[in-house]
């Protein structure tokens, strides 16, 4: 099988097709919309393959499509498709892990009334996010960045009579389009700098010697040179979206969608784009900017770890979990190893979007009981989704040789390691590993060991075929995918870089790191089964064993270390006085010229119309009224009032000729 | 002439069709007999326009066949076949072959007047045109109304068809020829006279009566209140497309010596002035008419005169900008008048609409007729991305790039565009009947809350100027790169 890079806008188009086709149908049809979004991806998911495998055949290439969308002036606008490893990895996992998304809603959401509706946001998310993934020119790229935005937003607020819903939809938006700001201000200053925004053009696209050449050579502005700048601007764009900090805040709240869409939207595919979005542009990223993103990926990975280890809500949790996960891989598009990056993004899609249908098969069993204190017990109850939820939690925390989460977070610790800059990201990374087996070892033991704290833990039961079978195939995945990237055959980073042969290390180079990270992680493992496991919760109301051993840092970790309060304090503060003050501005000084205005319009309005109507017609709309019975308008109609109709032609005449001849010739 | 030889043969076939076959069938059968044979000879023109191709001068240079003549052609056919096809479904008329064929014999006219090159080619044509006019606006016999439209209609285009004789006849005597080309040379070489200067007045005179601007306006919110609906919306589009075409001709290959500047009152006297006079009474008194009225007709009539306003502007552009923007704009407009139109006449087969607040809590009477109006009325208001915010665009960007703000209409484009903000209120008021109001609540049986039926060919052709307005509006060169 192999594709034309012409034919790559198949994939996007046939989700939006179906998202077009379900929105105009009725409510009622459930069946033939769920059917429609599943069968338009699983399609894309085909011809993904067929992108795949001619991707792979000659992984160097760039394939191209460019067409000019249309002209502003002088200048095209031109628009393209781009296939390479990259778009078609990523297009692969996002059809696969879509698919079995998509068929796993079809259980949870059933009861849902707005079942149709659910099915069209979805797949409209889906032909965004694809979109995102073939697009060659960073225009295209961003409408489909905003796009997956609105995607994000609508399926974030679905339900909007939630009060905490629409408000976590509502900031997850707006915190977003902060990061957009620079990425727009990025683009544009690109555009300016560069003349296009095609990414590959044959030798004139921004990522192509020609344009790095022109940037790397332009004046610097203010310290940092302008392709330092344009990197730091675009990046701007994936710290809002990946969640990145100083923007992460808005992820954890967007748990307030239904747990699908946290699985495909919060934690395999639209966070990630910001990683991908690096990934794209990594040719264009300079020393400077990369030890920004390095630092910021290691905060990030730093912060989730430490705030997920305080959080009671089990969606919340892996939330914190998603934020730490692409801290690690920012991180190693930082140091230098996009490779690593892309290779945990798609391990990290599967045992994530496990995780979370795992969570969501448990709160759907649960009667939409999400506490983990009120939960317990469930290793009994919920063999199949305990199993897999167990190996996703494996793959997040690295257990060693069988998860795919272990190899690639190798890969990242070892590129951390390898670097040539500040070594903070790779002893953050490596806090963050204990912190991950920790946390997740408590999530563990909470959920699913000792017995059920409540009514409906204790009545929880296994949930149906069409929600299992989705979370088996994945957990296949989970363990699978980490071979792909073994030291030893890295051949999915080869092909990332566009090598066709794979050159492999021996298993056991660098094989002091790697007993580093294994001792770490047994020793999370082995803090949280000496702190939850060991002594199980009695019940729901008993106090954390870390609260009771410090009680105000688990207090501040549990309000996620006050970054809502402080913003709330701060940019919030400062935007309802510059709101209030426009209000005020808009009110009283627009408000009344306006005001004035529309009176003086409206009279004058009046005034030509009582002159137009009494003044000329009235005689003749008289005439004609009374006249209406009798039928003889015709005889009468010549003395009515279209004398004066006439006369005001001439009138008008007479005035044109007498500017014409006088104005001219004076 | 293949164009205009295949409306007349097809006038002529319509009439003989009825005739033989109609005498025993019943009014809609006839109706729809005369409609499907008249759409036949209008595709049969548009295959004529598009194959005859470009050709300059023919027929000793009394034709043109150039772009401009080529785009207003086939424009002037797709609204005549919109109004065709809505006529075909909104009109109750006592004789339909009569009525195709009147509208075939315009089209005709419309046709010629986009090609003529010559001064007696040009009055020929526009009389054509506007006689059949005159009969359409009255063809509805049984309404007093529409007697009365016919009427004032008639007395005015007589009244400026003389003027236009008159000033046509003065120039012919000033510069001893009918040949556009030959005047302008003959005006490029000698200075401009008094007399000349009144010979341009009357000219222009006819031209505002066509293009219905103020102060010659007077007539269009009578016509488009009391003629049948597809008789105004030929009148409000096509006549108006092949008019502008005629016009700026005349104006800028043929009297373009004696242009003259509008940026000083005292600057060398000409018709530039005139124009921009005509535009600014049209641009203040339609928009500011417009806000006063209640009755939706003459709301579109009083709309029409300030898009009037936007139209002058751009041919007072068209000197250095060409004719893509103003032909994109008055194209444009046509479409949306039409469709509006068509929207009122499939409306009124079953409810009054007379006032705008008939039109109360349409969205539920019927979804599709409020989405194409919406589409429509969005477009006359310049929303983008339809068709008429790219059409305003255009037509100013091109105005004020004879010179900036301090250019020559940079004075006139500037009073446009704040009037623009003006006329979208009168706009909303009617959407916000159509779409927000409920209908209105009185007995149930009520024809005013009703589901309105719409007849299938109506509604493709309503869906069809819908889409033709969004695509033009996303892809605005596919007409502005034929000039």
């Amino acid at each position: 099988m192999s594709l034309s890079a012409q034919y790559l806008w198949l994939i996007p188009s046939l989700p939006l097709l179906a998202a077009a086709i379900s929105s105009l149908l009725p409510r009622r049809a459930r069946r033939l919309s769920s059917a429609l979004a599943i069968g338009a991806l699983a399609l894309s998911f085909f011809i993904s393959c067929a992108a795949l495998s001619t991707a792979l055949a000659n992984p160097a290439a760039h394939l191209t499509h460019n067409f000019t969308w249309f002209e502003l002036g002088n200048d095209p606008v031109r628009l393209g498709w781009l296939l390479d490893p990259l778009t078609a990895f990523m297009c692969t996992m996002v059809t696969f892990v879509g698919t079995l998304i998509f068929i796993f809603s079809l259980g949870y959401m059933h009861a849902d009334e707005n079942f149709k509706q659910f099915f069209c946001f979805l797949s409209l998310f889906a032909a965004a996010m694809l979109g995102l993934l073939v697009a060659n020119s960073l225009l295209l790229l961003f409408i489909c960045w905003e796009l997956v935005g609105l995607a994000s937003y609508l399926l974030i607020g679905f339900w909007f009579y939630k009060p905490s819903a629409a408000a976590a939809a509502k900031k997850a938006f707006i915190t977003t389009r902060i990061g957009d700001l620079g990425f727009l201000l990025g683009l544009l200053w690109l555009y300016d700098s560069a003349g296009s925004l095609l990414l590959y053009d044959n030798g004139h696209g921004v990522l192509e010697a020609t344009a790095l050449g022109a940037l790397g050579s332009a004046a610097t502005v203010g310290g940092l040179t302008v392709a330092s700048a344009i990197g730091l601007l675009l990046f701007c764009g994936a710290v809002g979206k990946s969640g990145q900090f100083p923007l992460h805040v808005w992820l954890p709240d967007a748990m307030e969608g239904p747990t699908p869409v946290s699985a495909l939207i919060h934690a395999a595919t639209m966070v990630a784009a910001g990683v991908f979005l690096m990934a794209r542009v990594y040719p264009l990223l300079t020393p400077d900017t990369l030890q920004v993103v390095a630092l910021i990926g290691a905060i990030t990975a730093l912060l989730g770890a430490v705030i997920a280890v305080a959080q009671y809500d089990l969606k919340r949790i892996l939330a914190f979990s998603t934020v730490s996960q692409l801290g690690y891989m920012m991180l190693a598009i930082g140091v230098g190893a996009p490779g690593a990056a892309m290779f945990h993004l798609l391990t990290h899609a599967f045992f994530k979007a496990l995780l979370f249908l795992g969570a969501g098969s448990v709160i759907h069993a649960a009667h939409h009981e999400q506490d983990i204190r009120q939960l317990g017990g469930l290793s009994v109850k919920m063999k199949l989704t305990f199993a897999t939820f167990a190996i996703g939690t494996m793959a997040l925390v690295g257990v060693p040789l069988f998860f795919s989460g272990f190899w690639s977070k190798e890969a990242i610790l070892h590129a951390a390691h390898a670097t040539s800059g500040s070594h903070f990201p790779f002893y953050a990374a490596l806090i963050g590993v204990v912190l991950t087996a920790f946390y997740n070892t408590r999530l563990i033991s909470e959920v699913f060991f000792g017995h059920g704290r409540s009514r409906s833990a204790n009545h929880a039961h296994e949930n149906s075929a069409v929600m299992t079978t989705p979370l088996v195939i994945l957990a296949c995945f989970a363990i699978v995918l980490g071979f792909l990237g073994t030291p030893a055959y890295p051949w999915l980073q080869a092909r990332l870089n566009g090598e066709t042969a794979v050159h492999g290390h021996s298993l056991f180079e660098g094989v002091g790191l790697m007993v580093l990270s294994i001792v770490l992680v047994a020793i999370g493992i082995g803090a949280g089964w000496m702190l939850y496991g060991r002594k199980l919760r009695l019940n729901a109301t008993s106090p954390d064993p870390l609260a009771t051993v410090a009680p105000r840092v688990h207090a501040f970790l549990g309000a996620r270390l006050k970054f809502d309060e402080l913003y709330a304090a701060t940019f919030g503060l400062l935007s309802s006085f510059l709101a209030t003050a426009a209000d005020w501005f808009d009110r009283y000084v627009w408000g009344g010229i306006v005001h004035f205005l529309a009176l003086l319009g409206e009279f004058s309005g009046t005034v030509n119309r009582e002159a137009d109507e009494q003044g000329l017609n009235a005689g003749f709309d008289a005439t004609s009224e009374k006249l209406r019975g009798t039928g003889q308008a015709y005889s009468r109609a010549q003395t009515g009032d279209a004398h004066g109709y006439l006369r005001f032609l001439a009138i008008g005449f007479v005035a044109l000729a007498l500017v014409a001849i006088f104005g001219g010739v004076a | 002439m293949l164009p205009e030889a295949a409306l007349v043969i097809g006038a002529l076939f319509v009439l003989t069709v009825d005739l033989a076959f109609g005498r025993r069938r019943t009014l809609e059968r006839r109706l729809y007999l005369s409609v499907v044979t008249g759409t036949a000879a209008v595709v049969a023109a548009m295959y004529g326009a598009f194959t005859i191709g470009l050709a300059h001068s023919v027929f000793g240079g009394a034709l043109i066949l150039d772009e401009l003549t080529m785009a207003t052609r086939l424009g002037v056919l797709v609204l005549a076949w919109i109004t065709l096809t809505l006529a075909g479904s909104t009109a109750r008329l006592r004789h339909p072959a009569e009525f195709v064929a009147i509208v075939l014999f315009a089209t005709a006219g419309f046709t010629l007047m986009a090609a003529a090159q010559q001064l007696l080619v040009a009055f020929v044509a526009l009389e054509l045109a506007s006689l059949s006019l005159y009969i359409l606006a009255g063809f509805d016999k049984s309404k007093p109304e529409s007697a009365e439209a016919a009427l004032k209609y008639f007395l005015f285009g007589g009244m400026s068809a003389a003027f236009l004789l008159f000033g046509f006849s003065l120039i012919y005597g000033l510069t001893g020829s009918i040949e556009l080309h030959e005047i302008s040379a003959h005006l490029a070489r000698h200075p401009p006279t008094p007399l000349l200067a009144v010979a341009l007045v009357m000219v222009l005179v006819a031209f505002g009566f066509k293009a219905a601007a103020a102060p010659f306006h007077l007539w269009a919110p009578d016509v488009y209140e009391g003629a049948p609906v597809s008789s105004a919306a030929l009148i409000a589009s096509a006549s108006k497309l092949a008019g502008f075409t005629l016009f700026v001709r005349l104006l800028w290959p043929g009297f373009g010596p004696a242009a003259g500047n509008v940026s000083t009152a005292t600057g060398a006297p000409g018709w530039l002035p005139i124009v921009a006079c005509l535009s600014a009474a049209s641009l203040l008194l339609g928009n500011c008419a417009a806000l006063a009225q209640s009755n939706l007709r003459r709301l579109l009539a009083y709309s029409a005169i300030a898009h009037a306003g936007v139209m002058l502007l751009g041919v007072i552009a068209a000197g250095d900008a060409g004719h893509g923007p103003l032909f994109y704009y008055v194209f444009t407009y046509g479409i949306a008048t039409v469709g509006a139109f068509g929207v009122i006449g499939v409306i009124e087969r079953t409810a009054p609409c007379q006032r705008i607040t008939d039109l109360a809590g349409l969205y539920r009477r019927s979804p599709l007729l409020t989405g194409c109006l919406a589409v429509y009325i969005l477009s006359l208001a310049g929303i983008p991305p339809l068709a008429g915010f790219f059409g305003k665009f255009t037509v100013f960007a091109a105005a004020l790039n004879l010179g900036g703000m301090a250019g020559p209409a940079g004075w006139l484009a500037i009073l446009a565009i704040f009037l623009s903000a003006v006329a979208l209120y009168y706009y909303l008021v009617i959407l916000k009947q159509a779409l927000v109001v409920a209908p209105a609540s009185g007995t149930s049986t009520d024809a005013a809350t009703n589901r309105i039926p719409v007849p299938a060919d109506a509604a493709i052709v309503l869906v069809f100027a819908a889409l033709i307005l969004v695509l033009l509006g996303l892809f605005p060169s596919l007409v502005l790169r034929i000039f």
